[in-house]
């Protein structure tokens, strides 16, 4: 039994123990028990057919009396599904009777256990280790990682008496719920493993959002994560009675699914950008370095993480700038390193810890909260008081840094994200847009790339091919004119040249 | 007009004529005894280089820039209005609600050739303290096209303190229509001359917008923002100007506060009487027009039905009423106009307040229009 880090995992909730663990939530109505029992029969592997989801995730053992009876009558499902080349990942939520689940999911035919804490001993069954962001033990040997405190995707909404009104951002633009930051600083800590990312559907939703799950898949792929599919009680008990709207967004998202799987070769495309991000991102560092990075993302700016204990050996080439957020200062040989890459013509902007003031004094605009030093053909900012406040970092990292060096840009398109990556050889690139309203599509887009090729290839969600797109040669790079964004939008460069 | 004159000179000046007003009886006009200045009007079909000779040329018609900038700093207000990753359909703001490019780099290098000392380019950016630089290079302009254009270009960004110790009062002469003076960034005190360069435009809330309008903008939003700050300015702008819009709240303690508090919190009838104050609190002495394209029907892409138009039209003038009353003429309003008639259908007219204040006429027939004759240049923007 292998773990493939390619799996598309789903969440296949059925049998006793589900309806059980419902029971005790208080959630369990005749309709969903009947759900939960027709989820529980083969047939509903039908439902798979055709479509790229390969792993079920099901749960397994949870320390209830209803464990045995799960487990056998679990049985004639995974042959079924067996049949049709899936894999079962076996969710064990007990440390209790855990050898015991191991060794009859083992006999069943599982191919991983997931877990919630490592074993204490090895266990004859891959692990899979479901955690809170913050605990994920990204040095650990396990195959594949899975995070469980995750953003449903989308623009945030408050629901008020009259309906939902979106939350604004510091700036005044709507604020955005992704997990797309994450997904890129676990590709960097986890040292290339998957990421699965657990997320279930809000409470509220229902099936009257249908490009809610579209953006859920596209959110994690796009970064390179998995998202665990789940859907709500309404869309299953919908897919169970073949109502033809719940088979329309179950054919919706294996569409998106299909699309993905199609372009694979794209998640080990390498983010592109002239801005490093350094920190451990952990422990008194977290909170602020993992805000930063979201509010980067959402303000457009391309970054690559770095983290700390790498960032001896990272090669700093190409970048224009290095924002350094830690509360410690970096060691001496680090910050020879970069003292040299300011000496050469970079931008570091330091948190207060830095303690190297070579240089000489600027005054700039920045002055009240930075400390500006020219230093050889570079410069460093040291923050006075620290970084306070991640909004006002990631405000200031992207303008010290200056828009000038903006890879892309986006008009009349105030819910998305955008991603830059490329080939290892840097041959096809590739610009993703997300789009994160769920008023529908959006219209009238204009994407600003800083390249000076006027060809590029435009890919929409679940599209069987591209459409070719010619840009419009403007200052500092080329415009593209979009079709409106449903949710999702690509542009592939086969040169990819940015300036 | 005075040809030159200094602040304080036209400010007295006009403290006179508005002395006046406030002495008269309700309703009646000093039209008659208010300044008036000719207006320079060009065809400019396109963006180019024609723009740098028209202007020139109309320039000169108004008596030559060399006598206004000689030695002295000037401040330019740009109109670079709402956030500049909003558009009108895919067009860039500069075809649609931003003054061109083109207009201010050729309105600088002009300024520079006639002796300017300083040309500080001044904008206050939409909920936003970073440098005007930056804003622009969102919109994919390139700022170096402004500092390469003439020795001493300076940027700042006027929505909060900027670069100022402190904020600069500009009293209203006669007491304001709305307030009695106005706390804005040092910038707007701290010049000899003062240009507005602005787009030719209809506006929700004023009826057109055009160089007064355009000093709408000097205003803080640290003081006059929804996030102002309640006894003292806030550190950072943020969000729209709607204390002065729709006077849900006083600005902060430390600016004047306004003279009626009971008087209608309409931004119809709110937004033209801060105009107006603006314009006689800050004298412009020099208002230039971009109306080669522009858009109708509002003010930004973010007015419902706006559409973009090619009136082809450069307008400059040295009084900022004369000159918005022939722009609005050209337009295809009447700038005598009242409310209730277009393009005021929905607001008091500026025209008229600032005329009450003194600052210049709006009646056509006391403006001399220099070049391009108004029946041979007019467009429609209802029609377009």
């Amino acid at each position: 039994m292998n773990v493939n880090p390619n799996w598309i995992p789903m969440k296949w909730p059925s049998g006793p123990l589900e309806i059980s663990r419902r029971a005790k939530t208080q959630t369990l109505t005749s309709e969903l028990k009947g759900t939960l029992e027709a989820w529980h029969d083969p047939a509903a592997l039908e439902l798979l057919r055709g479509a790229p989801v390969n792993c079920l995730i099901v749960l397994w053992a949870a320390g209830e009396r209803e464990d045995f009876e799960q487990q056998r009558t679990l049985k004639p499902l995974l042959e079924a599904g067996r049949r049709m080349a899936l894999s079962f990942v076996g969710k064990v939520t007990t440390k209790e009777g855990q050898g015991a689940a191991i060794a009859a999911g083992l006999e069943a035919g599982l191919s991983a256990v997931l877990l919630e804490e490592p074993p204490v001993r090895p266990l004859d069954l891959p692990v899979i280790l479901q955690s809170l962001r913050s605990k994920i033990p990204w040095d650990s040997a396990f195959p594949l990682l899975s995070a469980t405190d995750n953003l449903w995707p989308g623009v945030a909404l408050t629901t008020m008496r009259e309906g939902d009104e979106a939350i604004a951002g510091p700036t005044g633009i709507p604020w955005v719920n992704s997990n797309g930051w994450f997904s890129l600083l676990a590709r960097q800590l986890a040292g290339g493993r998957t990421l699965w990312l657990d997320f279930d559907p809000p409470a509220s939703s229902g099936i009257s959002h249908p490009a809610d799950y579209c953006l859920a898949v596209a959110d994690s792929q796009a970064y390179g994560s998995r998202w665990v599919i789940s859907l709500d009680d309404k869309l299953r008990a919908g897919i169970i009675r073949k109502t033809p709207r719940a088979t329309r967004l179950w054919h919706r998202i294996a569409a998106v699914l299909s699309f993905y799987k199609k372009h694979e070769e794209w998640s080990a495309f390498q983010p592109q950008s002239v801005l490093a991000v350094i920190s451990d991102f952990r422990g008194e560092n977290e909170s602020l370095s993992w805000e930063v990075l979201n509010l980067l993302s959402r303000r457009h700016v391309q970054y690559q993480i770095i983290e700390k204990s790498q960032s001896l050996s990272a090669s700093l080439e190409g970048l224009k700038a290095v924002v350094w957020l830690d509360r410690e200062a970096p060691s001496a040989e680090l910050q020879s390193k970069l003292l040299a890459f300011v000496g050469q013509g970079g931008l570091l902007i330091a948190a207060s810890s830095w303690r190297a003031f070579q240089g000489t004094p600027i005054q700039a605009d920045f002055s009240a909260r930075y400390e500006l030093r020219n230093l050889g053909k570079g410069r460093i900012a040291v923050a006075k008081e620290g970084f306070q406040d991640p909004y006002q970092a990631a405000v200031d990292t992207h303008l010290l840094m200056s828009r000038r060096n903006d890879l892309v840009r986006l008009y009349n398109a105030q819910a998305t994200n955008s991603y830059c990556s490329a080939e290892p050889q840097r041959k096809r690139g590739l610009v993703q847009i997300l789009n994160y309203s769920t008023a529908g599509w959006t219209d009238l887009v204009t994407l600003w790339v800083k390249t000076p090729n006027r060809s590029s290839r435009l890919w929409n969600l679940g599209a069987k091919d591209p459409v070719p797109i010619q840009g419009v040669t403007v200052a500092g790079g080329v415009e593209f004119h979009l079709q409106p964004i449903s949710t999702y939008s690509a542009l592939e460069f086969d040169d990819w040249n940015v300036q | 007009m005075k040809k030159d004159c200094s602040r304080r000179q036209f400010i007295s000046a006009l403290g006179g004529a508005a002395a006046g007003f406030w002495l008269s009886p309700p309703g009646m006009c000093l039209a008659g005894r208010t300044p008036t200045a000719p207006v320079s009007v060009a065809r400019c079909r396109a963006y180019g280089p024609e723009v740098l000779a028209t202007l020139e040329s109309m320039f000169d018609q108004l008596g030559g820039l060399e006598q206004l900038a000689k030695g002295k700093t000037v401040a330019v207000k740009l109109n670079l209005t709402g956030p500049a990753l909003q558009r009108l359909g895919h067009q860039p703001p500069e075809l649609t609600h931003w003054v061109h490019p083109q207009v201010i780099a050729a309105t600088v290098h002009l300024l520079g050739k006639a002796g300017a000392r300083r040309i500080r380019l001044l904008e206050s950016p939409m909920s936003t303290a970073e440098a005007v630089e930056e804003f622009m290079l969102q919109a994919n302009w390139e700022p170096r096209d402004f500092t390469s254009a003439a020795a001493g270009v300076e940027f700042e960004n006027t929505n909060y303190l900027g670069k100022g110790k402190k904020y600069s009062r500009l009293w209203v002469p006669g007491g304001g229509l709305l307030f009695k003076a106005y706390d804005v960034n040092h910038s707007y005190e701290d010049c000899d001359v003062f240009v507005s360069v602005a787009k030719l435009k209809e506006h929700a809330s004023a009826g057109v917008t055009l160089s007064m309008k355009n000093s709408f903008g000097i205003t803080p939003c640290t003081i006059y923002g929804d996030d102002a700050g309640e006894d003292e300015p806030s550190e950072l702008p943020r969000g729209g100007r709607g204390i002065l819009h729709r006077g849900q709240r006083q600005p902060s303690r430390s600016a004047p506060s306004e003279n009626d508090p009971r008087s209608p919190r309409e931004d119809g009838y709110r937004v033209p009487r801060a105009v107006a104050d603006l314009a006689a609190a800050r004298p412009i002495h020099l208002a230039i027009l971009d109306g080669i394209e522009s858009m109708a029907g509002g003010e930004g892409p973010w007015i419902p039905g706006g559409r973009p138009v090619r009136p082809g039209l450069l307008i400059a003038g040295r009084n900022c009423v004369t000159t918005d009353a022939v722009a609005t003429a050209l337009m295809g309003f009447d700038p005598m106009a009242e409310r209730g008639a277009p393009p005021f259908e929905h607001c008091d007219s500026t025209l008229r307040l600032a005329e009450q204040l003194g600052v210049g006429t709006r009646d056509l027939r006391r403006i001399e229009v220099l070049g391009t004759p108004i029946a041979k240049a007019r467009s429609d923007f209802r029609s377009l």
